[in-house]
């Protein structure tokens, strides 16, 4: 109705708008990839709840914490793997940085985690711009190598300060958070990640270190800053490497340096490594599915199979064969699976409509 | 690679100034048109207003009949559309059976029988469609009373005078806003050329003459012992497409890498004139500052992004074009989409000058040869640049693209006003295509002149085909 009398009516050149069905609603929110994080996060916090309240199972709350703090650091390597082609294994030495400020900074001075995050962060962008100087001097598997060295040092240097680290209680704008609540900071902070990252993969910063990756020399004839973009790419895999870690220790409370296994071990490194490789170089879910194969699978899933439950080597096993096969198949990971059969169901559709319409 | 000197030069640093001041001036130039759009915008949003309250009137005023039937006339439309799909899948289901029973010699005719009752069954669902939405529209019409000008005529005049007055406050507040900004934009303008002033003050400069963009002289390159360059000296005028020749190994690249700074020459000068026309020394520069001083290159082997559609590949050019910065564009506020829109417009543009607009949105991954050698030629003129210098355009394409090749190189010279410097293998290229042509060989320069000089060049001759005798 409304559309006809603005048709006729209409006196100062009112474009008559069309009345959105709540399809077309629905579909233009999906449009936007950047809801569909803010969608994951929903269900996300939703299911974090559930489980906190038993209605889920309740061991999933701190199975999907430990994912999504181990998530941030593989965004931030996509990031730097992905999109910069640079490579670094010192993602694990990194995220003791932030375990280590949330111990000295809140367990033994009691300041609150605004201190803790800002002391933090400083230390991981001073160390990114250390290792952003060395890459432009240092490339390919020398720098991977100059990071394992820069990772063990690190490693050793916080076994020498402090073997053993934990967080009492830990309290955010004053109010305490449990462990089990630790999931709904993991949660949100990995949206916000997640989506100031996509953000910057398509703006003209994402698009200036593709273009470094492809080619140095192209990039620096087009005005881009060899020092500038790998100095940035380097500073935010630190930092989100340096807040992997402080989820980490506000979800777990307690670390060991000595710990081979331990969340800033050389096998954390190789893991998220890993995990990029498995969900794909250059994607933002990809990473945090990764994530999961390597990290949530097995606290969430295979544990509760008995046989695993007494043959964890078995898990480690099939991890290990997952990447060979994915390098060797897949080397765009899942997002390439994916995108392939999404490619595929498209034709499907498109030969299904031929078939009934006959062709266009 | 170009070392990286520890503390800048004033060239260098007067480089942000400048860019800025570029900025600035841009905003300027543009500042009437910006405030005025804004204020226009302002005015539609007053507009839409207006109209919804009118509604209500401009409803009791219109003729109900003709409504109803415009609404009436709508929805058959939608109805059709959808009828109209339908339709086809039948007569397409229909002959291929029909193909088939004629095929095997079964009965067709009783097939085309029911393709009939089937078209028969859609036109009577159609016409009961058409009673209902008339029954409708009857219905419609009965229950609203007819036409009533009287109140509209009334709302409406208000309307408009209340338009009026608020368009008029607009057009006085926009003046004002110009001013102020102005102003302040000015002022801004005079601090950054007196800094500018200051330091330049300090930089002895040099002088070129009138025509000529680009002096090299006595460049000399040297990898230890060898001499991949030996005192080449050669001058590039204003609006010439130069070409520099020479068989494998004279150094033509080596040559071509010393302007573009990605080796750092051994010896000699570059002389440049910039954007802000002022002569510079490029060997005072990084390789990636040569891009703002107005000299942009293309690649032998072509170096695109392959990730990332063709479009968004010729805006990599402009990386350094962009005002937002790293938070701006991590948040993705609307001023950079601002931005990014105006780029994407002249990257378009660029794109529809060099024919490509059909593969704007094609990732350049497997895009063919030729095509991404042309992608890369548009991305060279997104930077606005004064002189293009590419590395043999010509390397492997055919005839055809060859000579598509030298008419684009041509209308980009003339249409865009720039000046190209061309390192090319491909002599029928050269000779077709360039006014002045500089032949080495061997790191030293043969001759320099017109094409039809350099052939005849008895020098030339021996360099590319050996002396007479030879063999």
């Amino acid at each position: 109705m409304d559309k006809y009398l603005y048709e006729n009516y209409a006196l100062f050149g009112t474009v008559p708008k069309e009345k959105r069905s709540l399809t077309d609603l629905a579909r233009g929110v999906l449009a936007n990839p950047l809801y569909h994080y803010l969608l994951f996060g929903a269900v996300m916090l939703v299911v974090g709840f559930l489980s906190a309240t038993k209605v889920l199972p309740y061991s999933l709350q701190s199975g999907m914490a430990i994912t999504f703090a181990y998530s941030l650091a593989s965004v931030g390597f996509c990031l730097l793997m992905g999109y910069s082609g640079l490579a670094s294994l010192g993602t694990g030495g990194f995220m003791g940085i932030g375990c280590y400020a949330i111990h000295f900074v809140m367990t033994e001075a009691g300041l609150p985690f605004g201190v803790a995050l800002v002391v933090a962060l400083s230390i991981g962008v001073v160390l990114g711009l250390i290792v952003g100087v060395v890459s432009l001097r240092i490339e390919g598997i020398y720098l991977v190598i100059l990071t394992l060295g820069l990772s063990e040092i690190l490693r050793n240097l916080y076994i020498a300060v402090q073997d053993s680290i934990y967080l009492s209680s830990f309290k955010l704008l004053g109010i305490t958070i449990p462990r089990s609540a630790s999931v709904y900071v993991v949660t949100v902070l990995l949206v916000v990640i997640m989506m100031l990252t996509h953000n910057l993969i398509v703006s003209p910063t994402g698009r200036a270190m593709l273009a470094m990756k492809n080619s140095t020399a192209a990039a620096q004839a087009m005005g881009i800053s060899l020092m500038k973009y790998r100095l940035l790419a380097f500073v935010i895999c630190t930092v989100y490497a340096v807040l992997s870690g402080m989820m980490l220790m506000i979800t777990i409370r307690s670390a060991m340096a000595t710990d081979a296994s331990g969340f800033y071990a050389l096998i954390t490194s190789l893991n998220i490594l890993a995990a990029v490789i498995i969900g794909g170089f250059r994607s933002i879910w990809g990473a945090v599915f990764g994530t999961f194969i390597m990290y949530g699978l097995q606290t969430m899933l295979l544990n509760r199979i008995p046989f695993l439950q007494e043959n964890p080597v078995i898990i480690t096993f099939v991890s290990g064969i997952l990447v060979v096969l994915v390098v060797m198949f897949y080397p765009g990971g899942v997002a390439q699976l994916v995108q392939e059969v999404r490619m595929k169901l498209r034709k499907r559709r498109m030969a299904r409509r031929e078939e009934k319409y006959g062709k266009d | 690679m170009a070392k990286t000197k520890l503390f800048p030069t004033a060239q260098q640093r007067l480089l942000p100034l400048q860019q800025r001041r570029r900025r600035l001036q841009l905003q300027l130039d543009a500042l009437e048109q910006t405030v005025s759009a804004r204020q226009a915008e302002k005015l539609a949003a007053y507009g839409a207003k207006l109209d919804r309250s009118l509604m209500k009137d401009a409803f009791a005023a219109c003729d109900k009949e003709a409504y109803a039937q415009q609404i009436l006339e709508q929805k058959l439309q939608k109805f059709d559309v959808r009828q109209n799909m339908d339709r086809r899948a039948v007569n397409h289901g229909c002959s291929k059976a029909i193909f088939t029973a004629v095929e095997a010699g079964g009965d067709w005719q009783e097939l085309l029988k029911k393709q009939r009752q089937e078209l028969d069954a859609l036109e009577h669902k159609r016409s009961e469609y058409l009673a209902k939405l008339t029954a409708e529209k009857e219905a419609f019409v009965a229950k609203n009373s007819s036409a009533d000008g009287a109140g509209y005529e009334k709302a409406k005049e208000k309307a408009q005078a209340l338009y009026e007055s608020r368009r008029t406050a607009l057009e006085t507040e926009g003046q004002q806003l110009v001013a102020k900004k102005r102003a302040k934009l000015t002022g801004q303008l005079a601090a950054l050329d007196r800094r500018i002033a200051g330091i330049r003050s300090g930089v002895r400069s040099e002088t070129l003459p009138e025509d000529v963009l680009l002096r090299v002289k006595g460049l000399k390159m040297y990898f230890g012992g060898l001499k991949a360059v030996d005192d080449v000296t050669f001058d590039v005028k204003k609006g010439e497409i130069f070409g520099l020749i020479g068989p494998n190994g004279a150094g033509k690249t080596t040559v071509f890498n010393c302007i573009t700074r990605f080796y750092d020459a051994t010896d000699g000068s570059i002389h440049f004139v910039n954007k802000e026309d002022e002569v510079v020394d490029l060997r005072q520069f990084q390789v990636h500052d040569v891009i703002l001083q107005g000299i942009t290159r293309t690649f032998q082997n072509v170096e695109l992004v392959r990730e990332i559609s063709v479009l968004d590949n010729l805006l990599v050019a402009c990386t350094r074009e962009y005002q937002s910065n790293l938070l701006v564009q991590a948040l993705g506020l609307p001023s950079l989409k601002r931005e990014e829109e105006a780029l994407r417009e002249k990257a378009r543009r660029i794109l529809k000058f060099m024919g490509l607009e059909s593969y704007a949105n094609w990732l350049a991954f497997g895009l063919p040869y030729g095509i991404l050698k042309k992608v890369e030629i548009a991305r060279a003129l997104m930077s606005d640049a004064r002189l293009i210098i590419m590395d043999e355009p010509a390397a492997g394409l055919n005839d055809s693209e060859t000579a598509e090749l030298t008419e684009t190189i041509r209308r980009i010279r003339d249409e865009f006003g720039v000046t190209i410097l061309l390192v090319e293998h491909d002599m029928s290229l050269v000779m077709n295509v360039c006014d002045t042509v500089c032949a080495i060989s061997f790191g030293k320069m043969l001759a320099i002149g017109t094409s039809r000089q350099i052939k005849e060049n008895p020098a030339v001759q021996e360099a590319y085909l050996g002396v007479e005798g030879d063999a």
